[in-house]
């Protein structure tokens, strides 16, 4: 124990002088770089190398050799600041080829720390960040990638309060984040602020993309249509997914989040809206690996939010909005009364004195990693009709149901369903779900 | 069979999970009037193949699907790859070989 702790003080206490070191590199890097400019300029030289210093057009020559971009494009994007929203599976890949192209400023947004479960498929955390901001950690890989760029990492919620203040630093912003609330958020922002914004998302083999609100320059009115010119009304909470819940393959974000840096690199350099996704959206499946390009209505007349008869004149509370939460692992359902709940350390003192029938209401992949012993999977999801009338039978003999789930959200829905039909059932909702049998009975148990 | 129309019908972005998890339906409707025999309905618009989707394909929960006589919010319609609303929505008549995608807009990242 004493070596394991011994071994991760002397660690930590490297990364700290590393990082330190880095920093000093960095500003020595800075003003040698700075410097052999001047001299350029100073002397007289038969050297023309156009606008942009000596060592920006060595380390960015293989973009500017494009038409596409060129000396003037590399210009603009080194005079270019973007704001990436998320710093998860699609900002990680998103930020790295920004950072990559010479962006000139890239703030980054997040409030989470980085979780084991994250590293799959948000490349700029490694093992070692675990626990760490996620903004800070991905700031920290940005810098190492690169020196000559200013990165600002904001360890917050971005929120109505927030936001405003913050975007109308930027050129541009980068969606990178994972909830219905801050999606209808970040529409309205991009439209009052007046920045145009690129939406990405991605959820199990699955991903979307496409640009809101694209305007030529700040003067002009948005001509692309606002994520409400498409979506007026939220979508059901029940039937939205999220990558913890449902899964995402690494790649699918990883694919999506470079097309988003590809998009902003084409915008600020000033490609014309025939070539953006403006009023088109990326479909891209990886289950049969087709990408489809899909032509989406022009902006709404009357959209609440970008028309002239926009009503939305500031950011309200997205949440009430669209009845769910940003953050999903603040839910806290209390459908239940006491009476109908039990702990984990109760439930488990139980079981080895009665006989239980143990309902896991995940759904069969999430029953299929990891579940407790002799408990049954009737997943939440498919409860209605046959299974359901089955599951009611089933229960209805039974004097210690218990139901199970992750969290302990679920569960309570289930056996909510249930009492309605069968009010006098002997029904508990284990507490907390898994996660509190692994805290507080088994720590074997996965916490996923 | 006279009047009958072949379609593709295509889920995806999670709206498959309604239809047996498969994304891609060929189908064959039948001549309107037949499929809707005590009507007046003589033409194949959305608004009825919503309703034959209702009949022959949905599985579950169909109200994740459809809200009133229209798809829910957040399911994005598209007719040969372009969005309904620059058809008429649910007005749109079908024509032989169409394509009729429904996906449900994704919120990860």
């Amino acid at each position: 124990m004493d070596l394991i702790q011994n071994l991760e003080l002397e660690i930590l206490e490297l990364r700290e002088m590393l990082k330190n070191k880095e920093e000093d590199l960095r500003e020595a890097k800075r003003n040698k770089f700075s410097k052999s400019y001047d001299n350029v300029i100073g002397t007289k030289s038969n050297i023309n190398i156009g606008n942009i210093p000596k060592w920006a057009i060595e380390r960015y020559s293989r973009q500017i050799l494009l038409p596409d971009i060129g000396v003037m494009g590399q210009e603009k994007l080194m005079s270019s600041k973007v704001l990436i929203v998320g710093a998860g599976g699609l900002g990680c890949p998103a930020s790295v080829y920004l950072a990559g192209a010479g962006i000139g400023e890239i703030g980054i947004v997040d409030y989470d720390t980085v979780d084991i479960s994250n590293i799959h498929r948000q490349i700029l955390h490694t093992e070692s960040d675990w626990c760490k901001s996620k903004a800070k950690s991905a700031a920290e890989s940005l810098r190492r990638i690169n020196s000559n760029i200013k990165v600002t990492p904001y360890t917050i919620e971005f929120k109505p309060e927030n936001a405003v203040q913050i975007a109308s630093n930027y050129d541009l912003i980068i969606d990178c984040t994972d909830n219905v609330p801050t999606r209808y958020m970040l529409s309205d922002l991009s439209i009052i602020t007046k920045v145009p914004l690129i939406s990405g998302s991605a959820l199990k083999m699955e991903g979307q993309l496409t640009i809101y609100g694209y305007r030529e320059s700040r003067n002009e009115k948005s001509s692309g249509p606002c994520y409400r010119c498409l979506f007026p009304t939220p979508p059901p909470a029940a039937a939205v997914g999220s990558c913890s819940a449902n899964g995402v393959a690494g790649p699918v974000p990883g694919a999506i989040g470079s097309l988003q840096a590809l998009e902003a690199i084409k915008l600020l350099v000033g490609r014309n809206r025939e070539n953006l996704l403006v009023g088109r959206m990326l479909i891209f499946d990886g289950e049969d690996m087709t990408f489809r390009t899909v032509k989406l209505r022009p902006k709404n007349p009357k959209c609440e939010s970008c028309s002239d008869h926009a009503t939305i004149k500031q950011l309200t509370n997205y949440e009430v909005l669209c009845k769910m939460q940003s953050k999903e692992k603040d839910l806290d359902l209390n459908i239940l009364p006491q009476s109908h709940r039990i702990s984990a350390t109760e439930l488990s003192k139980s079981l080895n004195t009665q006989r239980h029938l143990l309902i896991d209401v995940r759904s069969e992949a999430e029953y299929n990693m990891c579940h407790l012993e002799d408990s049954v999977n009737y997943p939440l999801e498919q409860l209605y009709g046959e299974k359901f009338d089955l599951l009611v039978e089933n229960i209805k003999n039974n004097d210690n149901v218990i139901f199970i789930c992750r969290r302990g959200n679920d569960s309570q829905i289930a056996a909510d369903k249930i009492l309605k039909v069968l009010p006098d059932a002997k029904i508990k909702d284990l507490s907390g779900g898994l996660h509190a049998w692994a805290e507080q009975v088994d720590r074997r148990f996965p916490i996923y | 069979m006279e009047n009958s129309l072949n379609i593709h019908i295509h889920f995806g972005g999670g709206a498959e999970l309604l239809f047996d998890k498969i994304k891609k339906h060929v189908v064959e409707l039948p001549a309107a009037r037949k499929y809707f025999p005590d009507t007046d309905i003589e033409k194949w618009r959305i608004k009825e193949l919503l309703q034959w989707i209702k009949d022959n394909l949905l599985k579950e929960r169909p109200e994740l699907f459809l809200q009133g006589d229209s798809v829910r919010p957040g399911i994005l319609v598209l007719i040969n790859d372009a969005d309904w609303e620059l058809f008429g929505e649910l007005e749109y008549e079908l024509q032989n070989n169409d394509e009729i995608t429904f996906i449900s807009t994704l919120h990860g990242g």
